[in-house]
Parts: structure tokens; sequence; C-alpha cells
């Protein structure tokens, strides 16, 4: 409720980052997934809650990226809270180590992306076996992670877009 | 100060992230349906999104098939030869079939068409292998219904929102289906793994299997009807480790269809002793 009150106050575009992360969870979830890739869909709310938390962390506070996480266990039909766990863990670290990466150029940024992303397939690998009480095929996550890598470029491109637009509205 | 408070938050999403992974594990109503008045409300979304990704599947789709018309045509007019032929022996049969059906007693399950539905979402994850469709209870959709389309079997309804529903795919990890093999008529248990093709298992001691075997549903488990096309065992390993090739293409899930399937009474009573036989 709070965070409603303080987006009416300032405008219906700082609400970007959040729906721009809303946006990215529905294409992860459509029935068309890239060809030759088996099923296999990048983390791109991942790539969305790392942009946002190291650019505007504001934006997307914590209650948001918990609320995405939980919006994605369901619409995924995963298990209930994994995705949320994981995703507000990312921003938590994000945040005690932003500052380091915001005045850092884009090359540095994806290093600790790729970083970011391996540990992320394996935290969901992990929390998923032990969820359904079997070790899943740890090769589909590496494959997850590595996809997400590979899109990174384009969908930072299209979020700095998102921010792009927020900077000229905001003047 | 606002250091420490955000520390607090922090603390405070974690654990409530971990309780639900905890508590929301085990089927309690309240988590099924709000989990599905959720997705309710995506699912028209999601619709609508979806279109223009189905127009441009079918495009590609319909490239490939221009590409290959002249000889899809030569193949399917002998096979069409070939298919006439069967179907008197089909006709033949299937009065042979009621005519000793009708001396047996056997009352068949009554199966019912409840929606032809679009696929609107994939959980696209390597842990769940499940779809939502853009019909539910409002259709007559209820949880516990065969899913099928026109190559076989697909999966369950096990979540159902007022206009949309949740479908566990047959290659999901919790899916355990009543098969049995066309030829023999073994009954065994095919469950998913999350990996495209589900395994077999159950295999009676002293009993056959080979590759290239058609797998059908048997009818027990009272949710998917008997015979319906399910797949071929394309693999047996050395610690049998039977797996089987579905007939429905998983990948490419456009239109499925709802079925209800109303057990007959004398069919029960019928297939008990035979079972334990086993």
């Amino acid at each position: 409720m709070l965070m409603k009150d303080k987006n009416k106050e300032i405008g219906i575009r700082w609400s970007f980052p959040f729906l721009s992360t809303i946006l990215l969870l529905l294409v992860m979830v459509l029935p068309y997934k890239i060809a030759y890739f088996d099923n296999l869909m990048p983390f791109l709310t991942l790539i969305a809650v790392y942009y946002w938390s190291v650019f505007k962390p504001g934006l997307l506070p914590i209650s948001a990226v918990f609320a995405l996480g939980l919006l994605q266990d369901i619409l995924s039909g995963g298990p209930l809270g994994m995705m949320a766990l994981l995703l507000v863990v990312v921003r938590v670290i994000v945040l005690n180590q932003g500052r380091n990466f915001l005045e850092r150029d884009f090359l540095f940024n994806w290093l600790v992306f790729v970083l970011m992303a391996f540990i992320f397939g394996l935290f969901s690998w992990a929390v998923a076996s032990y969820y359904l009480r079997e070790a899943q095929n740890f090769w589909n996550i590496l494959g997850q992670s590595i996809l997400t890598i590979a899109v990174f470029p384009v969908v930072v491109w299209l979020l700095g877009l998102v921010r792009a637009g927020l900077k000229s509205e905001n003047r | 100060m606002k250091g420490f408070g955000q520390g607090v938050s922090s603390i405070f999403f974690i654990l409530l992230a971990l309780a639900l992974l905890i508590f929301g594990r085990s089927n309690n109503l309240a988590v099924e349906k709000s989990r599905s008045a959720v997705f309710n409300v995506f699912v028209p979304v999601l619709d609508v999104l979806s279109r223009p990704f189905e127009a441009a599947d079918d495009l590609m789709n319909w490239v490939e098939e221009v590409a290959v018309v002249f000889s899809e045509n030569k193949r399917l007019r002998e096979e069409n030869i070939r298919l006439r032929q069967l179907q008197v022996t089909a006709s033949q049969l299937a009065i042979d079939n009621q005519r000793l059906k009708k001396l047996l007693n056997i009352k068949e399950g009554s199966i019912t068409n409840v929606a032809t539905s679009r696929v609107v979402s994939d959980s696209g994850s390597p842990f769940v292998k499940s779809v939502l469709i853009n019909s539910g209870a409002d259709d007559g959709v209820r949880k516990g219904q065969a899913v099928v389309n026109e190559e076989g079997i697909i999966g369950r309804t096990i979540n159902v929102g007022s206009g949309s529903a949740r479908i566990l795919l047959a290659t999901d990890i919790n899916s355990r289906i009543p098969v049995k093999l066309a030829a023999s008529g073994i009954n065994m248990i095919m469950e998913g793994d999350n990996s495209p093709d589900p395994k077999l298992s159950f295999l009676p001691l002293g009993k056959e299997i080979a590759v290239g075997d058609v797998v059908l549903t048997s009818g027990f488990g009272k949710i998917f009807p008997p015979d319906l096309p399910v797949g071929q065992v394309i693999e047996i390993t050395e610690d049998q480790t039977i797996r089987v090739r579905l007939a429905a293409n998983m990948r490419r899930l456009n239109y499925v269809t709802i079925l209800n399937y109303d057990i007959g009474q004398n069919l029960n009573k019928l297939t008990l002793p035979e079972e334990k036989g086993q």
C-alpha cells in the first residue's frame, strides 16, 4: 500500500521498472520458446532485478522484488517461494555491493553478472532438488544460466531504453 | 538507521520466502486457491501476448509445409490406399467387439469432451513441466481431468480457476499415468522425471518388453479413459530403465482437449481381480 501511494505522488513512470520486470516475466512463461533450445528459457527476471537493483534500487523495492518472484512461482507452477527467495537474495547482494558496480563499465557488469547467473542457477537447482526430493538434471540449469548470460546485453539494452525514458520525463 | 531498516526488511522477506517454500509445499486448498486466483488474472493477458507468437509460429509451419508439399502429397496418397483397406477390417472388428462386450456385460465409462482450449503459458523451467490453458471451471473443467490432443495424451488438470486451468504434463516429475502395452496388455505406470521422455516402471517379473512397443492408457486411475495413444518405447537400458517417446509433441502445444471420464461400475468389478493377479 505504501508503495502505491508513493507511486501516485511521483507519477506513473516510477512504476516502469516494476512493469518492465513483469513484462519480462510474462515473456518467460509464453508457450513459444527459442527454437532448438528445448524449452530452456533464460532467467529474464534475474536480469531485470539485477539491472534495477544496480541502477534504480529505490524504484524496485524489496517488497516488489518479492512480489515479482512470487508471481513467477505462481505462473510457472514451480515451488512456491523459490524465485521469491532467490530474487530477494540477488537484490540484497547487489545492494550491498551495488555502489561498486555503478561507476564501472558495461563489460565489468556483464562479468559480475556471469558469476551471478551461475550462482543463481546453482541455487535454483539446489532448492528445486530439495523441494522435489530428487536431484534434478544439472545440465539443463547450466544451459539456462548460459542462455541468460547470452541474452544479457540485449535485455540490458532494452531496459536502458526504459531507463532513458525515466530520465527524459524526469527533467 | 536506514541501513538497519533495510537489513530488517531483507531478513523479513527472506524468511517469508523460506516459510512459503516449507509450508506451501503441502497441497493445501488455500494455497491452491490463491494460486489459481492469481493465474486467472494473468491468463487473459498471456492469451493476448502469445497471439503474435502463435501467428509467427503458424507462418513458420506454413513455410515448412509448403517446402515438402509434393513429397508429402505422394506419401499421403499411398497411405490413403492402405488406410482404406484397414478401414474395412476395422469396421468388421468394431462390430465383433461390440457383440463380445455385450456378451461379457462390460459397461464402458462415458467420455465427454469438456472443452478445447488454447495453451497460453508454459512453465519454461527445467523443474516443472506444466502449462496454463484459457478455459476453467466456468467451461466445465474440473481438477483431475484428462488432457489430450489429436496425437495422444498430454497430462491432467491439477489446479482450476474460473477461466483458466493448470495442466500437469505427462513429463513432469509428479506425473504418474497408468498405462499398458498395446500388444501384450501388461499394465505399467508411466512416471515423468522432467526429461522429455518419461519412464515406464513396474514391469512384472518374467514379462518381456521391447523397443518399439506401443503404449496406451490402461484406464486405471479413473482419469484417463482406456486405449488412448500414449507413445512408443524408445529405449531400454541395462538397469531396466524403460523410456517412452510420447506420441504428442510436447514442444509445440497449441490447442488441447479436456476429457471427462465417467467410469462404468461394472468395469471396476471386472478389472480388480486382474490387477491383483499382477
